[in-house]
């Protein structure tokens, strides 16, 4: 019976996984950036890259998004609701970062209103560098987060809603 | 290709036969103003198309209101300068733009404590530009009704201003605090609610928080809080020397990325006496044109998704792509071209790049055709736009606004045609107009800017200068002051540049132009039903990376010219309600039969 229930569970494992990695979706938060990756996002999202192909799908409401999309060095006024846009995501969640200044701050670092990269205030799961990254690295971004979440060799952690691994 | 360049025009004498007569009425209504400043009397012309002048703080308001009583050009920023603490004065700029004139009103003040009197009221405009200013320089405009905070954050330390000279600011993670999260007061009383919209919102893809008032679904209010991209560019450029800051400027903005080197690199080029190879030129200018079609069509696409119309949108973004990649083949790169360097630029125009421009226009214009006949004929998109946010020419100048937004209002204001910088002393452009002023217009204005724009490119293309691409720059600019407008798809960019003869600029202001649109828009949603409101955003393209900051308050009662939906209740009354209290409202609200 134990047995039978393990199996199930790993069963229900695999089922779950499976369902996420071909369902993402994904909320885009900008804590101070450009705009020159925002677009790029956009674009990876409208008909010639398509990213809804690999299941992909933009949404407006932090609470039904299992990806965060970061872009831009977090700024000061931005800092609190880029940690509650997180906090407001339910488990499992994953941030990318888009673009070299969410990487580390790029260009803006060391102006007085940017706090650097965002993983200053969130924990991030894949950065995606460039200024900004073709729409092409994006999508290999977000497959590469997607690769590793169906391997359990490359797991990436789950986190718990404070944004600490557990 | 190269063939037949048009001989130069004399561009002095065409900017001088422009500028004189303005001066000319300048002085006039100025003198006594001028004559009665203790400083430096009277009127300093640093540059041909610039004129200086001194005045008491006392008499700005007066000096202010004659540039509109005389109907002379508009108020286009307020530039802070500190002299730093061994001079130790203040100097506020107030730069007024008309045609190819710009006229400054200088004003000394103290650097600790100075004041000077608001001029908001009489120039709706500038109580964006004062707050920053007070903000930037802990120079509190008397009469300003809202001196909270503009683009610092909310917890930023009293008394820190950025951009004095001497003022150290502290690692931004010691500032940080990481609560005092906003509390938003959802219930006004008397019926009226607030709807916060933002920083993070499906609708438009940067932060920005809006607070509309509503009674029932029509708004009666609305505010705004901005400064969430805020990074505080002004004062990093004044610790990088000018190539480093070529780069950096150009990230003020990822859409209108060449707007702000162009404009930038102008400004330096000025400073330094230094003549930009004509085929440079043209080449920004292609650049340029290449960037208002692909900035208007992403706003296509974005104003048609705000109105339900996704189709529009994805085919709209679908077709721009073919205008990324000519960027792309030009400049390298998709976003942040960096095509410009200071005096010249970075890339040539082969033969296959003209000829795949050329191809790559024909094909987005035969669909900008195709989207034009869309948006004036689609009857079910036509109930989203038309006669819906009407500006009329009177409050479009009023409100100070800029861009396609004016000109779909029948305001003529273009720096392309006013004060033509660059290639476009060469290769004039029109200006697109209309008069309806209401969305319809806004959208029939950006799309006809795009065959503007491609014509504009065929013909540089067919006769590009032949020359070098670059000339030689000097690593140390020579002190001096200079201002540079350059036409940016949503509006005129301003920019203020001071060097001192180091490798590093002393100051370099930058006003954009969603920041002059913003009260027009604040101003048409009031009256209108709540979902007009994201149209109504997305009509005037903001761009909040270009401005990040401000915060505005329109009341019913304050605003000038728009009908007001209904008054009852007092706008200044508020009450915090609980959520059990909200929730026990709306239950009783409909039980009632609604807003009757």
């Amino acid at each position: 019976m134990t047995q039978l229930s393990e199996r199930w569970k790993e069963v229900i494992g695999k089922v779950k996984t499976w369902a996420f990695t071909n369902s993402i979706y994904v909320v885009h938060f900008n804590s101070g950036s450009c705009n020159g990756c925002d677009i790029e996002i956009l674009a990876t999202l409208t008909p010639r890259y398509d990213a809804e192909r690999l299941g992909v799908k933009l949404i407006g409401s932090p609470r039904h998004a299992d990806v965060l999309i970061c872009t831009g060095p977090v700024s000061l006024q931005a800092r609190e609701r880029l940690l509650r846009t997180y906090q407001q995501m339910p488990d499992p969640k994953f941030v990318v970062v888009v673009g070299s200044c969410g990487v580390q701050g790029g260009v803006f670092d060391g102006c007085y209103n940017v706090m650097g990269g965002v993983d200053t205030v969130i924990p991030v799961n894949a950065y995606i560098p460039g200024c900004p990254p073709r729409p092409e690295a994006i999508i290999d971004g977000i497959v590469k987060l997607l690769g590793s979440l169906r391997s359990p060799a490359k797991a990436v952690p789950v986190l718990n809603p404070e944004g600490k691994v557990s | 290709m190269v063939a037949t360049a048009p001989a130069p025009k004399p561009v002095n004498a065409e900017l001088l036969a422009d500028v004189e007569p303005r001066f000319v009425k300048v002085r006039e209504f100025l003198e006594p103003i001028a004559s009665r400043c203790t400083v430096a009397p009277g009127f300093n012309s640093p540059e041909p198309n610039r004129i200086d002048v001194n005045i008491e703080a006392g008499d700005l308001l007066t000096a202010a209101s004659a540039f509109y009583d005389n109907h002379w050009g508009y108020l286009a920023a307020i530039t802070g300068l500190d002299h730093g603490p061994e001079e130790d004065y203040l100097e506020a700029l107030y730069h007024f733009c008309g045609g190819a004139a710009v006229t400054t009103l200088r004003v000394k003040l103290p650097r600790h404590g100075g004041s000077v009197p608001s001029i908001a009221e009489r120039i709706p405009a500038a109580g964006f530009f004062e707050r920053e200013f007070a903000e930037m320089f802990g120079v509190y405009p008397t009469g300003l009704q809202d001196c909270s905070h503009l683009f610092l954050p909310e917890d930023w330390p009293d008394g820190l201003y950025p951009l004095l000279k001497d003022t150290e600011i502290p690692s931004p993670k010691t500032i940080a605090s990481m609560d005092g999260l906003d509390k938003p007061i959802v219930d006004q009383g008397g019926g009226r609610f607030i709807v916060p919209i933002g920083p993070q919102h499906p609708a438009l893809k940067e932060p920005g928080h809006f607070e509309f008032t509503v009674e029932g679904e029509i708004v009666v209010g609305a505010s705004m809080r901005l400064g969430y991209v805020h990074r505080g560019l002004e004062k990093a450029t004044e610790s990088r020397n000018y190539i480093q800051n070529l780069y950096l400027l150009e990230r003020v903005c990822g859409i209108c990325s060449h707007t702000h080197a162009s404009a930038y690199s102008n400004a330096v080029e000025q400073l330094a006496g230094v003549e930009v190879p004509l085929r440079a030129q043209a080449i920004r200018e292609i650049v340029a044109g290449l960037e208002r079609i692909h900035s208007h069509l992403l706003w296509l696409g974005v104003a048609a998704h705000e109105a339900g119309f996704d189709t529009l949108f994805m085919y709209s973004w679908r077709d721009r792509e073919t205008v990324m990649d000519l960027l792309e083949q030009i400049t390298g790169n998709r976003v942040n071209y960096s095509i410009c360097l200071l005096g010249g630029v970075k890339q040539d125009v082969n033969y296959a790049q003209a000829d795949a421009l050329r191809a790559g226009l024909d094909y987005l214009e035969q669909r900008s055709r195709h989207y034009y006949e869309v948006v004036t004929t689609d009857s079910m998109f036509l109930q989203r736009t038309r006669d819906i946010g009407t500006m009329s020419l009177a409050q479009a100048e009023y409100l100070g606004a800029l861009g396609p937004t004016a000109r779909a209002s029948g305001v003529v204001r273009d720096v392309r045609v006013e004060a033509p910088y660059g290639a476009y002393r060469r290769f004039p452009v029109s200006v697109v107009m209309d008069t309806a002023g209401d969305l319809e217009a806004r959208f029939k204005v950006r799309l006809k800017e795009l065959f503007v724009s491609c014509s504009a490119i065929r013909t540089i293309l067919d006769n590009l200068p032949d020359t070098e691409l670059t000339t030689r720059m000097p690593r140390r600019v020579p002190a001096g002051e200079t201002v540079s407008r350059v036409e940016a798809p949503r509006g005129e960019a301003f920019y203020f540049v001071k060097s001192n003869g180091t490798d590093m600029p002393e100051r370099v202001k930058v006003r954009t132009p969603s920041l002059c649109n913003w009260t027009s828009v604040l101003n048409q949603a009031i009256g209108r039903q709540l979902a007009d409101v994201p149209l109504l955003i997305a009509g005037m393209d903001p761009c909040f990376s270009c401005n990040d900051r401000m915060v505005v308050v329109r009341d019913n009662s304050m605003h000038h010219g728009v009908r007001s939906a209904s008054s009852k209740g007092d706008a200044h009354h508020t009450e915090i309600w609980t959520w059990e209290k909200l929730r026990q409202y709306g239950i009783d609200f409909y039980r009632r039969g609604g807003n009757k």
